[in-house]
């Protein structure tokens, strides 16, 4: 029994030392390339989490704050100099003010009002880097000088940030889990009103909760832009990136502090692998509505993802197992 | 600003808003019977086009007519879509729907961009081109058809509503849900109903959308971020709202693009949409959502 704890405590750190070697093991740019945006949109999807997943509020504007960290980043860099490896923290903490302005708007009251912000919130995003030309360059984009590194060298330090991000989220997620505030936003997603009632300051919580919530898109987003060493609208604001986060989330788990992570570590290079199967002429266009039809299909037929339906089919046999709602007690138990 | 630009600015935002009235006027009526944000409208309204450009180009069917064919096509795919998928949705988990309306309008994209590339398209018929001069105002021929049509399928909605059972039927479930069921009303069917007409008016819309604009699949984006705008504006659920919203900002962004610049039009909608959620965010004509603790 002990020796069963002990390696369902310890997996996770025995995942992260094995992540922390890789690039020494496998230094090919392919795997890493693959591993490094896992992590990226596990760490953002568990940071969608806190907010679609903890409060129970859909987001579908995290892009917009992923493209605004590439464009912030990339404007620091050009114009003063500074390193995206520093800025990346800061890059993420504009973002979650501005997340915090856009949860004053549309977060006081319930109802759809945020799902309708943040998805606009996105276009705005992306017109104001169209026409504001003089500062963001237009459609023309704008380029970031090159890292001083060799070129089969260049994706270490983006590997190990993109890792950091990931230990990041998952820790705030956790932590955020076993605290009062999370608790809040769980009786939030479950009842607002009695919540509201038994004295849960439901508007800060919610604030609060989408700032956390986007400051792992913004550092992402700050990060990305290096990576490319470029950055345009259409690039930097590309709604697939927002889909992907709400399938990882969905499919794993929502509300569940591994849910988001298994999610993505399952979506991300199965979808790599299916564009790379698909004829070129198509791909893009098959691999959206593969997408779009894995997100119907979970939204109907697994809404509680693969974690709850797993652990719901074990305690029950296969036969009689019924969808079940979320409830607190069940993501504590695999929190 | 001169006085002649300014009518002329005017006309033609008046003749654009009435076409995104009746745009706005689906969307509004689905989230009135079943609180569902359907997403993928927009993209709904661009297959509209593509279907109604493919029959013009390769059967030769006019624009105008492939509507009477497209309003029936759309009618019983929405009434298929939301017995079959949204409502069981809707009924178990509610906040979920806006996901799933999200995953048709990527899946509809998609296919868009796998049958029709994703170039720039739009219908070009005989009269596409021809204007006429008014005072001295300039009218383009297919604006003025645009607006003539949304009107007359507008003024039937509002007769449907008005004057007759279902129409009574459907008001007393977008009031109050619960209540309607009290008093005999089959909200099911009425909801079911609801969707497909506004679903029918996102296909309708289609062809007068490929004769205005041109579009391509991923130009949904662009007109749902509108539509919201002119729904939330208008107060979400209410038609008069949507309708009055509609002209205001398609005249808004007439007179945006006249005097600051062609390219920050769009802006004017999600300037009002985030003011008018700061000051009043009910809308000019929505009610203030109530909920039982």
């Amino acid at each position: 029994m002990k020796i069963e704890r002990r390696l369902r405590r310890g997996w996770p750190w025995a995942a992260l030392a094995l992540f922390l070697v890789v690039p020494f093991a496998i230094p090919e740019g392919f795997y890493l390339d693959l591993l490094m945006f896992t992590f990226m949109y596990a760490a953002m999807s568990v940071g969608w989490d806190i907010m679609g997943g903890y409060a129970g509020y859909v987001s579908l504007g995290h892009v917009g704050f992923f493209g605004l960290g590439s464009y912030a980043a990339a404007l620091l860099l050009v114009h003063l100099g500074m390193p995206v490896f520093v800025t990346a923290p800061l890059v993420g903490v504009m973002a979650s003010l501005l997340g915090a302005g856009l949860g004053f708007i549309s977060l006081r009251t319930r109802g759809p009002a945020f799902v309708i912000v943040t998805l606009t919130f996105t276009y705005v995003a992306q017109l104001l880097t169209l026409d504001l030309k003089s500062v963001t360059g237009g459609s023309q984009g704008l380029f970031l000088p090159l890292l001083d590194l060799p070129a089969n060298l260049i994706i270490i330090p983006f590997y190990y940030a993109m890792l950091a991000l990931l230990v990041i989220a998952i820790l705030v997620s956790i932590a955020i889990r076993r605290s009062k505030f999370g608790l809040g936003l769980i009786a939030i997603r479950e009842d607002e009103g009695k919540a509201e009632a038994s004295g849960v300051n439901t508007s800060f919580y919610k604030i609060l909760a989408f700032a956390i919530s986007v400051w792992f898109a913004g550092t992402a987003g700050a990060l990305h832009a290096q990576y490319l060493n470029y950055v345009d609208p259409d690039l930097a604001f590309e709604l697939i990136i927002t889909l992907n986060l709400i399938i990882m989330s969905l499919f794993g788990g929502r509300g569940i502090v591994w849910g988001p992570v298994l999610g993505a570590f399952v979506i991300y290079p199965l979808s790599a692998y299916l564009v790379f199967l698909l004829p070129s002429r198509l791909a893009g266009q098959l691999h959206l509505v593969a997408l779009g039809v894995v997100l119907v299909l979970v939204v109907m037929f697994m809404p509680d993802g693969v974690i709850r339906t797993y652990q719901a089919w074990r305690r029950k046999g296969p036969n009689d197992y019924r969808p079940v709602e979320p409830q607190a007690s069940m993501a504590e138990a695999a929190g | 600003m001169s006085p002649g630009l300014l009518a002329q600015s005017l006309v033609l935002g008046v003749l654009t808003g009435g076409m995104y009235a009746l745009m706005a006027a689906g969307l509004t009526l689905i989230f009135g019977v079943m609180r569902v944000i359907n997403i993928a409208h927009a993209a709904m309204i661009v297959m509209g086009a593509y279907l109604s450009l493919t029959l013009f180009l390769h059967l030769g069917i006019d624009p105008l007519l492939s509507m009477l064919l497209l309003i029936p096509v759309f009618l019983a795919l929405g009434a298929l879509v939301q017995w079959g998928i949204v409502n069981r949705l809707a009924e178990r988990d509610i906040t979920l729907t806006v996901l799933m309306t999200f995953g048709f309008a990527i899946i509809l994209e998609g296919l868009q961009g796998a049958i029709w590339t994703s170039s720039y398209q739009g219908i070009k018929t005989a009269y596409s081109l021809e204007s006429f001069q008014l005072f001295s105002l300039y009218i383009p021929v297919v604006r003025l058809i645009a607006a003539g049509v949304s009107l007359f399928l507008l003024a039937g909605l509002y007769a449907l509503l008005t004057f007759t059972k279902l129409g009574r039927a459907i008001r007393a479930t977008i009031q109050n849900r619960t209540s309607a069921q009290l008093v005999g009303v089959n909200v099911r069917l009425v909801t079911t109903i609801s969707f497909a007409i506004g679903i029918a008016i996102a296909g309708a819309t289609g062809p007068l959308l490929g004769m205005l604009f041109t579009f391509y699949p991923a130009t949904h984006w662009l007109w749902i971020g509108k539509l919201l705008a002119i729904v939330v504006l208008g107060g979400l659920g209410s038609l008069r709202g949507a309708f009055v919203a509609a002209m205001l900002l398609g005249i808004a962004e007439q007179v945006t693009s006249v005097t600051l610049a062609l390219n920050w039009a769009p802006m004017i909608f999600y300037v009002f949409l985030f003011g008018v959620l700061v000051v009043r965010p009910q809308g000019l004509f929505g009610a203030v959502e109530r909920q039982s603790l």
